[in-house]
């Protein structure tokens, strides 16, 4: 069986996570930030997988399983603020909160 | 894991089954008076059991928790932060017509992500910590979710980190890849072996500081800070600059004397220079501002810039001196905004400078209290804020950290202004009769009583430091 060698997981985990900050920086929708975020946050659990892989650990995995764990969390509270944002703003554009000021 | 280990970690059992019982109450039978009081007695209980923690020696719980007197004494400083936040809430958590009883699960929840913080010794539980926190964060920002700014509040900190957590994580990926573990002792070792040294490494500290510099406000990783501290609710202002920032600060102190930051001088120098920009960048532009709540907010950053200066001290003073400043700035910062909690309604927050107008006229006691509050934050005896910031000086001098020193005494004078202009604001004599929305309380209710105690502790501490020093003196020994 041909093994992937690990710098080539790392340097997709690399390009996934450079993808999401981009993105996090681009888009206005707060979905689509949210989903940026989401990019970002398995990118890095890409790495550690590929790192406990390298290391014959199960560490890495065991944090993957950490970090779905608390993404899921994140999102489920993200996402009932986002309904208080549509209901205030009646727009999912994060420009529009951007009241305070000072 | 045995029974002994058991009643080590039990201040932070106790929290997190406080909050499984407050969500059970709260299903069966919703009653504010009865949540409130679930609260206090499981932050009570936990406060009791901390001394089954006190040993002279680091205990390690599994691999990923450590206690030992530093750990106890800070989460003892956690505890009892949350408690005087959950005593400043109840008043106004009370006026919010709404469901009022989660607010206190999200409190518990958040002081127990910072608490594993602070006894974190393995990045699981630093991740798990700090999210358990920013989570629960996220909806004690929005929670009396009736104002505009509210929300704007909440999507800005649930944006800014969320992101800054996927950083964080990234560079733990990192640093596991090439040193193979993430214990924070045996990282140090690995760490410190001259192959082990790469790029890899050094992107992962800092793709951490930046995880670490969000979460203490500190320059250039502040731009949520004045927003989130006036779009937040007041309590929740209070317990964000206290109990988060304090959680976060501990493990800080401890992640980097265990991979020893004194013996990278490049680390130490790009520390020193947050640290500077923080106490400069907060002490000149809270000038500018018309908010109080903003004006606390960048405060708050150049505090922990001066934090940072004492972190930074590497003798023996160093660790003592946070501590203690920890206790001045939770002290005082709590007492600040539990008086705009008390003067605030949930559908109206005071915070323009022109409410604060003449208040000494309208609310002699109160105003007393905030002006010894502002008065301790910017240094003035006899304060306990004077006695933290004489200790940091200390410790400073004898590292010999002459830059620093410098930039906090020019911080510290800048400082003065924008706190006096507080202060001669509610002094002001009253010009004409105007119409006021403040809501004046009696002093006798649960805030005023709690405020009377800060207060009475803000000045009897700067008399006389002693206790406090002593307890710091045998908890806080060299052991990280």
């Amino acid at each position: 069986m041909l093994t992937i060698p690990f710098q080539h997981g790392l340097i997709l985990a690399g390009i996934l996570f450079s993808i999401g900050a981009m993105s996090l920086i681009i888009r206005r929708n707060i979905f689509f930030i949210l989903l940026s975020i989401e990019i970002m946050l398995n990118a890095a659990g890409l790495a550690f997988v590929v790192a406990g892989a390298h290391w014959g650990q199960p560490e890495g995995q065991i944090m993957f399983i950490f970090i779905l764990t608390m993404a899921a969390a994140e999102v489920s509270v993200g996402l009932a603020i986002v309904i208080q944002l549509y209901r205030r703003y009646k727009t999912l554009d994060v420009d529009a909160a951007n009241e305070m000021q000072g | 894991m045995d029974l002994p280990d058991f009643l080590k970690i039990l201040p932070l059992v106790v929290l997190a089954g406080t909050t499984v019982v407050l969500m059970l109450v709260i299903a069966f039978w919703r009653n504010y008076k009865v949540t409130f009081f679930i609260t206090l007695i499981g932050l009570i209980v936990a406060f009791i059991t901390l001394p089954f923690g006190v040993s002279n020696k680091s205990l390690q719980i599994t691999s990923i928790l450590v206690i030992n007197g530093s750990t106890v004494f800070y989460l003892g400083l956690l505890i009892a932060g949350c408690l005087i936040a959950v005593l400043l809430s109840y008043e106004y958590i009370e006026k919010f017509e709404g469901n009022r009883e989660e607010y206190y699960i999200l409190l518990l929840l958040a002081t127990l992500g910072s608490s594993i913080l602070v006894a974190s010794d393995h990045f699981v539980s630093f991740f798990l910590g700090l999210e358990i926190l920013s989570v629960s964060l996220y909806g004690l920002i929005a929670y009396p979710h009736n104002l505009r700014q509210r929300i704007e509040a909440a999507i800005k900190y649930l944006i800014l980190a969320g992101a800054t957590s996927a950083i964080l994580l990234f560079g733990m990926a990192l640093i596991y890849t090439v040193l193979g573990t993430m214990e924070f002792s045996r990282i140090a070792i690995s760490g410190a072996q001259p192959g082990n040294q790469n790029v890899m490494v050094l992107a992962g500290w800092g793709l951490l500081t930046v995880g670490i510099g969000f979460k203490l406000a500190l320059v250039p990783f502040q731009y949520w800070t004045p927003d989130v501290y006036q779009g937040a609710p007041a309590p929740v202002t209070g317990f964000i600059a206290s109990v988060s920032k304090g959680g976060m600060f501990a493990l800080m102190l401890r992640y980097f004397s265990r991979v020893d930051i004194f013996a990278n001088s490049s680390l130490l120098a790009l520390f020193a220079a947050i640290a500077v920009a923080s106490m400069l960048y907060g002490n000149i532009v809270a000038l500018m501002q018309h908010n109080v709540k903003r004006i606390l907010a960048y405060s708050s950053i150049a505090h922990l810039g001066y934090l940072l200066v004492a972190f930074l001290a590497s003798g023996s003073l160093g660790p003592q001196a946070v501590a203690f400043y920890l206790v001045a700035y939770f002290i005082t910062t709590l007492s600040a905004f539990g008086v705009i909690t008390l003067i605030s309604t949930p559908e109206h927050e005071i915070e323009e400078l022109k409410d604060y107008e003449s208040l000494v006229w309208r609310h002699p006691i109160l105003a007393t209290i905030f002006t010894i509050s502002l008065l301790s934050l910017a240094g003035i005896p006899p304060s306990v804020g004077l006695i933290g910031k004489i200790f940091i000086a200390a410790a400073g001098v004898q590292s010999s950290l002459w830059v620093l020193l410098g930039s906090l005494i020019v911080g510290s004078v800048i400082g003065v202004f924008y706190y006096l202009r507080i202060v001669i604001t509610m002094f002001r004599p009253p010009e004409e009769q105007v119409e006021s929305v403040i809501s004046l309380p009696s002093i006798y209710t649960t805030g005023g009583v709690v405020l009377s105690l800060l207060t009475f502790l803000i000045i009897s501490l700067g008399i006389y430091p002693l206790p406090i020093m002593q307890i710091i003196a045998r908890m806080i020994s060299t052991l990280p």
